[in-house]
C-alpha cells in the first residue's frame, strides 16, 4: 500500500512537473489583451518624449519587462530544476525490472528514472543511450557513499530505450535490465521500458 | 489593463518562453546524424531515414542506431548496414502489428517488436503474437512480452522455445508482471548453473500452473 501511495505521488509529481515544461494555453489572449490595452492607452493618452515622436511609456517598460523576465526565467529554471532533482521515492521505473514503473493517468508523461551500477574500482561511470544520443559526456554518474555504486537519475518519456554504461571507457549492458538483440556493433545493449498505465 | 500588469505581462511571456526552452527534456533532444559519418556514407543513411519518414516510420530509432555505432567505434559501412536493416524491421514490424503498430504512442511496441525480429522472431510468429483473437494482450503488455522474448534470445534459448513460452504466457493472459518475473527467475536459474531453455520451459510451465517453480 505504502508503494503504491509513493507511485502515485510521483506520478501526480510528474504531471505536475511536465505541465511547468508546457507553455501556458493563455498565451495567445494575453497577447491578445495586451494589444488591446496597448492601442486603446495609445488612443485615449498619447504620451511623447520631450524630443517628441517616441512612446515614453512603452520605451520605459521593455526594459523593465526585460529584466523583471530574466528575473522570472531565473526562478522559473530554478523551479524546473529542482522538480528534476531526485525526489523521494526517487525510483518508479526501476531499470532492473523493466515493468516495474507505475501507471500513470495518460497524457504526455515525464518519470523519473534511476539508472544504478555496482563498480567500486571505476574512476569514471556515464550512461549513453538513446535517450541522450549516446553522447558519453552528458549523464555522468555519481559515486555512491560507500564507494560502490554509481547512480544517476534521469526524467525521461514513456517509452523503449536501449542503453549501456560506460566504465572507464568500456561499455557494459546493465547486468539487471534485459538484453537487447543481437550486438550490432560488438557490444551488447539492455532495455528499458518506461511505461505508463 | 493597468502600466503594472502590462509590463508584468511582457516579464511573464518573456520568462515563459525561457522557462520552456530550459526546461526541454533529454528525450526531446532533436537528433541528427553524427557529424562523422560524411560522405557517400551519410548521403545513404539520410536516403534511408527520409524514405523511412516517407513510409511513415519512426526516424528516431535510426539516428540512435547510428549514434549508437559511433560511439561503438564502428566503421561507417558498418553504420549503414545496420540501419538499413533497423529500416527493414521497423517496417516489417509495422505490417505485423496492423493498427497497434501505426501511432507514434505505440512507438516502444513498434521498436520492441522490430527488435524481435532482429533477434530472429519470424514475422509470421510476431503477427501470431500481436493478433490472438480473444486474448490479444493491449500494446504495453505485448511489448513487455517481445522485450522478454529478446531477452530470453539473447540468454541462449532458442527461438522457437522463447516464441512459444511467450505465446502460451499471452494465451493465458499473463501480465506485464508476470513477463518481468519470468526473466528474473531465469536470470536466476542461469546464475545458478541451470540451461536456460530448461530454466524456461519450467518456469513458464509451473506459471501456468499456477505455482511457483
Amino acid at each position: 500500500m505504502r508503494e503504491r501511495d509513493e507511485d502515485h505521488l510521483t506520478g501526480a509529481l510528474a504531471r505536475a512537473t511536465d505541465g511547468l515544461r508546457h507553455e501556458p494555453e493563455l498565451r495567445a489572449e494575453w497577447r491578445e489583451e495586451v494589444l488591446r490595452q496597448a492601442r486603446a492607452e495609445r488612443e485615449e493618452q498619447p504620451i511623447r518624449s520631450p524630443r517628441g515622436t517616441t512612446s515614453r511609456r512603452l520605451s520605459i517598460s521593455i526594459p523593465w519587462a526585460i529584466a523583471a523576465g530574466l528575473a522570472c526565467a531565473l526562478v522559473g529554471g530554478g523551479v524546473a530544476r529542482l522538480a528534476s532533482r531526485p525526489q523521494a521515492p526517487a525510483v518508479v521505473a526501476d531499470t532492473r525490472n523493466p515493468a516495474s514503473s507505475p501507471a500513470t493517468d495518460g497524457a504526455p508523461t515525464m518519470l523519473p528514472v534511476k539508472f544504478s551500477i555496482v563498480a567500486p574500482n571505476a574512476a569514471r561511470v556515464s550512461i549513453v543511450g538513446d535517450f541522450n544520443h549516446w553522447n558519453p559526456t552528458t549523464l555522468p554518474m555519481k559515486r555512491s557513499a560507500d564507494g560502490r555504486l554509481w547512480e544517476v537519475e534521469v526524467r525521461l518519456p514513456l517509452g523503449r530505450y536501449s542503453y549501456a554504461f560506460m566504465i572507464d571507457g568500456h561499455l557494459a549492458a546493465d547486468p539487471d535490465a534485459p538484453s537487447s538483440a543481437g550486438d550490432d556493433f560488438g557490444t551488447p545493449n539492455s532495455v528499458l521500458m518506461v511505461r505508463g498505465s | 489593463m493597468s502600466k503594472l500588469s502590462f509590463r508584468f505581462s511582457l516579464a511573464a511571456a518573456a520568462a515563459s518562453m525561457l522557462t520552456v526552452a530550459a526546461a526541454a527534456p533529454l528525450a526531446a533532444q532533436e537528433r541528427g546524424l553524427p557529424d562523422r559519418i560524411v560522405g557517400s556514407s551519410r548521403t545513404v543513411l539520410q536516403h534511408l531515414v527520409d524514405s523511412a519518414r516517407t513510409a511513415g516510420l519512426p526516424t528516431a530509432p535510426l539516428y540512435d542506431k547510428a549514434a549508437e555505432g559511433v560511439l561503438k567505434g564502428a566503421d561507417d559501412d558498418r553504420i549503414v548496414v545496420v540501419v538499413r536493416s533497423l529500416t527493414r524491421e521497423l517496417g516489417e514490424a509495422r505490417d505485423a502489428l496492423g493498427p497497434m503498430g501505426t501511432s507514434a504512442e505505440q512507438l516502444p511496441l513498434l521498436t520492441s517488436a522490430a527488435s524481435a525480429l532482429h533477434a530472429g522472431l519470424p514475422v509470421a510468429d510476431l503477427r501470431r503474437l500481436a493478433h490472438r483473437g480473444g486474448s490479444q494482450p493491449d500494446a504495453s503488455t505485448l511489448a513487455t512480452a517481445l522485450v522478454t522474448l529478446v531477452d530470453l534470445v539473447a540468454k541462449r534459448v532458442p527461438v522457437n522455445v522463447a516464441t512459444s513460452s511467450i505465446q502460451n504466457l499471452i494465451d493465458r493472459r499473463a501480465t506485464v508482471r508476470q513477463f518481468s518475473d519470468l526473466r528474473a527467475g531465469v536470470d536466476e536459474d542461469i546464475a545458478a548453473g541451470h540451461a536456460p531453455e530448461a530454466s524456461v520451459v519450467a518456469r513458464v510451465r509451473a506459471q501456468l500452473g499456477g505455482s511457483p517453480p
